[in-house]
């Protein structure tokens, strides 16, 4: 068939109208099954806390290493499952669990909630891969494409983020949702903050109100982890040490868990064009274009938050996360019918080493250009059938 | 009601961390366990601990009030909404009161007993201290904007948001030139009389009785001699507020003396019920102008039975609002040119309770 000016705006048009009614059908669907999911899933993230501090608390010495993985399921699952869903206001609609409203809710991460809705639900989600809006391009100081002037630091970005960086990556976070990490480039880069996003922050916080924000998150974590479990189990006869350490190792772990989660299902090429924005098939297919699955089953994909379902949630964030796989079948038959992408990676391990190869490839100067052709919008519609 | 310990504690709380410190702490560690040891911390709502009750007058009780965190602090002149659930089993009935004493942890409401009110009998017979009442955070645009020359007209219960105001501006450093006019109907029914007559107020303040004469040498002024007690008057901004009858007969006297309406506050809080059998429905478009937002947008003729907010919200035009029933005052905004039908106070209009009267308007 021909492609002409009109059959081109109808085909986008069909395909905003496809991911909307899978939306629509699933919003219709809401209901007692979503209020069970995200509860049962605080009832286990609840026990495994029991158990993991109880076993931090009375095992001896290096027994109490037993513990850390149930405190580690424990923080996991509040960090990502519960906490950064909650906070897409996925449960938003369910009047009886205000608890998990995402303007009620509390993150037991080192992370303030408002700062981190604005920027990550209102523009990562809405600017995704694109030059210079997207924070999530670059998570610091990353270089993830060739658009992105060089610097020193860039040599040597892959040891330094996974040494320093993914163990303290909610704190990181953080800090970009503030607009911290802005001043930062700001101070050390010679170039300042040419090539990444900056955040604009709505509220209009003053630097000290910044700081305020930044330090209220980290040491509601912080005090708990580190002064009120260590300091009861000293009183009560055991080693503070040991607890702390313990803590601290759980705490590493979790960080670096949700580091290579979200890293692992983002950073794919192409950048993506401003524009796509104006036009809801085309926002779609950006969506489409800039996130990248990895396989789990049912289990594990509550253990990444299911974001491991990256596509689904970039199409559609604020429906329940425990649907994306119910869904993903759904989105691969529209892509299937419309010709588009649909990326994925046959596991975890996979999509960690395809990502670490694309930050390496950036640490260099001389890096063979990105390939923004190879964005599907720019390919051409006509191109495609 | 709360537990002898936690009612001691409140108070204190309150004080030593301040309403910010307690909403982190608490947020922070809310869980089923907490939310049932203190309800009225761990909590999503806005709720107010009764801590002393003062009979000011005797139909007139002032109920000082503990806020919990999620309470912002009021200007002088704001009111709260307050809704309780008189008799079990019905539905929660809900009131606006004006602040009459703002202090730093507490705020106060001052509640005349109308007789046939449900809210406020209810108040002045089944609310001692420690019970908790929820209400809503302080909001209205009754409020002091720095104007130099100042006329509070007042009657009845209507002093409360006045008489926050007045004490206010007299504990600052540069007091506006203030004139007090309250009336009231015997000089022991007189809200706040002995701090009105202490030697702390500076600013005049004239109390004119309906009921009886007071045997000394202040003269009565009754609302239609406004103009020759305050010579001055049409260059004051006045706040108005107190019965309806009351501020029917102010307005039809400012408006006789031509007062420029732009300069006068309304506090106006009764639920405004409008029969909609009753309202004449336009056959045209209609072009609303919101001058302050520079916008304008149409309401199309079978669009004509909604209020105004309606109307704009289904265009995409965000009005500021609160109760959507012609309470709050919060959506209150002045008529420039026009006509509306339904609720209006002189050339101030309601659009939530507002429908349009006329194919063009501008509002403020």
């Amino acid at each position: 068939m021909p492609h002409t000016e009109d059959s081109t705006e109808k085909r986008f048009e069909d395909i905003h109208q496809a991911f909307e009614s899978i939306k629509q059908k699933h919003r219709d669907d809401l209901g007692e099954k979503d209020v069970r999911h995200i509860t049962g899933i605080r009832r286990y993230s609840r026990v495994f806390e029991v158990i993991g501090r109880g076993l931090i608390w009375i095992l001896p010495g290096p027994f109490a290493l037993l513990g850390v993985p149930f405190l580690f399921l424990h923080r996991n699952l509040e960090a990502i499952e519960i906490g950064h869903n909650v906070l897409h206001g996925q449960y938003d609609s369910f009047e009886k669990i205000p608890q998990f409203h995402s303007r009620k809710f509390r993150w037991k991460a080192p992370m303030d909630e408002a700062a981190w809705r604005q920027e990550h639900n209102g523009i990562h989600h809405v600017h995704t891969n694109v030059y210079e809006k997207d924070p999530d391009l670059n998570h610091g100081f990353l270089r993830t494409n060739s658009k992105t002037p060089h610097n020193k630091w860039h040599w040597f970005q892959v040891p330094i983020y996974l040494l320093f960086v993914y163990p303290t990556m909610l704190y990181n976070f953080d800090a970009q949702n503030l607009g911290n990490n802005d001043k930062f480039r700001e101070r050390r880069f010679p170039l300042g903050n040419k090539g990444y996003a900056t955040f604009e922050n709505t509220e209009e916080l003053s630097d000290a109100d910044r700081n305020k924000r930044h330090q209220r998150a980290v040491w509601r974590v912080w005090v708990k982890e580190y002064a009120l479990f260590p300091l009861l189990a000293l009183i009560t006869g055991y080693g503070f040490f040991k607890v702390f350490l313990a803590n601290l190792l759980a705490d590493v772990l979790n960080n670096y868990w949700i580091a290579l989660t979200i890293q692992a299902t983002h950073l794919t090429e192409p950048l993506q064009p401003e524009e796509a924005l104006r036009n809801k098939g085309k926002w779609y297919i950006s969506q489409l274009d800039s996130s990248v699955n990895f396989k789990g089953n049912r289990w594990q994909s509550v253990l990444w938050g299911h974001l491991n379902y990256q596509v689904e949630h970039h199409l559609f964030p604020d429906i329940p996360a425990h649907r994306y796989p119910d869904m993903a079948i759904e989105v691969q038959a529209v892509c299937k019918q419309y010709d588009l992408p649909y990326k994925s990676n046959r596991n975890w391990w996979q999509a960690i080493r395809n990502y670490i190869g694309v930050l390496w490839h950036f640490s260099f100067k001389d890096a063979k250009p990105t390939t923004e052709e190879l964005c599907y919008l720019k390919q051409g519609v006509e191109n495609v059938k | 009601m709360l537990s002898k310990w936690s009612r001691a504690a409140h108070p204190w709380v309150m004080k030593i961390l301040g309403r910010d410190w307690v909403e982190y702490i608490a947020s922070n560690t809310m869980n089923v366990v907490t939310q049932k040891v203190d309800p009225f911390l761990w909590t999503y709502d806005c709720k107010a601990e009764v801590v002393a009750i003062r009979q000011e007058t005797p139909d007139t009780k002032t109920f000082v009030l503990l806020p919990n965190q999620h309470f912002k602090q009021p200007l002088p002149g704001q009111h709260i909404e307050l809704s309780a659930v008189i008799s079990e089993g019905e539905k929660a009935e809900s009131r606006c009161y004006s602040l009459s004493i703002i202090d730093e942890n507490t705020v106060s409401i001052t509640v005349k007993r109308n007789p046939e009110g449900k809210v406020s009998n209810w108040l002045h017979d089944h609310v001692g201290i420690g019970v908790v009442l929820n209400i809503s955070s302080p909001r209205g645009a009754f409020i002091y904007r720095g104007q130099e020359k100042l006329l509070f007209i007042s009657a009845g219960a209507g002093i409360t948001p006045c008489f926050s105001i007045l004490n206010a501006l007299e504990s600052t450093a540069k007091r506006p030139d203030i004139a007090f006019y309250y009336r009231s109907r015997t000089p022991e029914e007189t809200i706040f009389r002995s701090q009105l007559e202490s030697n702390k107020v500076r600013s005049p303040v004239d109390i004119s009785y309906s009921r009886s004469i007071e045997p000394d040498d202040r003269v009565n002024v009754m609302p239609n001699q406004l103009m020759d007690a305050y010579p001055d008057i049409k260059d004051r901004h006045i706040y108005l507020c107190g019965p309806d009858a009351f501020k029917k007969e102010v307005l039809s006297f400012l408006e006789s003396i031509e007062y420029d309406f732009d300069n006068l506050e309304v506090e106006h809080f009764v639920r405004f019920n409008q029969d909609l059998t009753t309202l004449r429905k336009l056959d045209e478009d209609v072009t609303v102008t919101l001058k302050s937002q520079n916008i304008s947008f149409v309401i199309e003729a079978e669009n004509c039975d909604q209020t105004l907010l309606e109307a704009a919200e289904k265009k995409g035009i965000h009005l500021e609002h609160g109760c959507r029933s012609g309470m709050c005052g919060t959506c209150r905004t002045n008529l420039v040119s026009g006509q509306v039908s339904g609720n209006q106070l002189g050339k101030t209009i309601y659009p939530c309770t507002a429908y349009p009267a006329s194919t063009q308007l501008i509002l403020e």
